[in-house]
């Protein structure tokens, strides 16, 4: 072996084992996050997780409080029985495509998990979101002689946003609104959730 | 005139010109009755504090909870900002049953609030269910 090689074999060798040990370190690029913690991607240009979920527990906590809380729902099958809800229509004026139960399905979780509220699936507009329920449903109401057991609330509401910017500085502002009416058209309920965000470009956190 | 000093005081003067104009308000000023009406129901809370700094940022100052007509258990935490510049945190709560079980909830996001310099927020949070006897609230400083 020659003096050369003595000296550059070694730092060879040493060179390409770090390289790989630190290559064997990289990871993976992709991790799982808590989707409930605020280590979600959160930029400007869309609703992001952090903002439907911040916006539906909101509302959750104003249901809960406004009016479980206060015992002000009835039901038509009498005292001490859950009461029940139709989902209407919930207008989406923002300049982004969605699905409500982003928003919606959180909140008729919560709901149902208090035992005072249950919601009526075979109700909605454009059809039931259940048609087998539905159909289900009016068999054995008309097997028993029985009328359809109408919604005592319904939920509506609308989803809006507003667009500003200051030099580089850009700001998105986002509007949650949610109605629960009565069988007699009456707004029982309001509520209103209003997120603004601020940035220049999509990064983690605020 | 030497240039370097003229440069050097000139950059002084500008800056001490420009900082003023960028200052955003810090401190936040409030008044109250002397002798509050309401009267909050207090109770004995523990805190673990494993964050001396974000303690200084959003300190829990009282807690108070009440049970509602529909015995839903309420709690509302009053947080202060010691230091004297807006701070951001993030909390989450917990709802345990009688058993100290901890309740599955779809109430679970971690919220983000904004607090300015001096200034006491109040954080509530209402029990999924009427069986929540026991609560626990976390803070996390903001994450970035």
């Amino acid at each position: 072996m020659t003096p050369f090689m003595k000296t550059t074999l070694p730092t060879f060798v040493g060179v390409s084992a770090l390289a790989l040990v630190l290559a064997g370190c990289a990871g993976p690029e992709v991790k799982h996050v808590d989707s409930d913690s605020s280590r979600t991607v959160l930029g400007v240009d869309k609703i992001n997780m952090q903002d439907w979920n911040m916006a539906a527990d909101d509302m959750i906590k104003k249901l809960l409080d406004e009016v479980i809380n206060q015992d002000k729902l009835q039901s038509a099958d009498g005292p001490g029985k859950p009461s029940v809800m139709a989902i209407s229509r919930v207008v989406n004026s923002t300049s982004e495509q969605f699905d409500n139960d982003m928003l919606l399905k959180r909140i008729r979780i919560a709901l149902l998990q208090t035992g005072k509220v249950v919601v009526d699936i075979t109700a909605g507009l454009g059809g039931p979101e259940d048609p087998l329920a539905e159909e289900a449903k009016r068999a054995n109401a008309f097997a028993g002689g029985k009328k359809l057991r109408r919604p005592d609330y319904t939920l509506s509401g609308k989803i809006l946003e507003d667009r500003s910017r200051a030099g580089n500085i850009r700001e998105a502002n986002y509007f949650f609104q949610l109605s629960l009416a009565s069988t007699d058209g009456l707004a029982i309920w309001e509520a209103e959730k209003r997120i603004t965000k601020q940035g220049k470009k999509s990064s983690v956190g605020f | 005139m030497n240039s370097p000093l003229f440069v050097l005081t000139l950059g002084l003067v500008a800056t001490a010109i420009l900082f003023p104009g960028c200052s955003t308000p810090k401190n936040v000023n409030s008044v109250e009755l002397a002798v509050p009406v309401a009267q909050r129901a207090t109770v004995a809370d523990k805190s673990i504090i494993t964050d001396s700094s974000l303690n200084q940022k959003a300190r829990i100052i009282g807690v108070n909870q009440s049970t509602g007509a529909g015995g839903l258990l309420k709690v509302q935490v009053e947080v202060l900002n010691t230091t004297s510049s807006v701070q951001s945190f993030s909390y989450r709560w917990e709802w345990f049953d009688e058993t100290g079980t901890i309740i599955e909830t779809s109430m679970t996001t971690a919220v983000t609030r904004q607090i300015e310099g001096k200034e006491s927020i109040f954080i509530t949070g209402i029990a999924p269910k009427t069986t929540a006897k026991d609560f626990r609230l976390k803070l996390i400083e903001k994450l970035r």
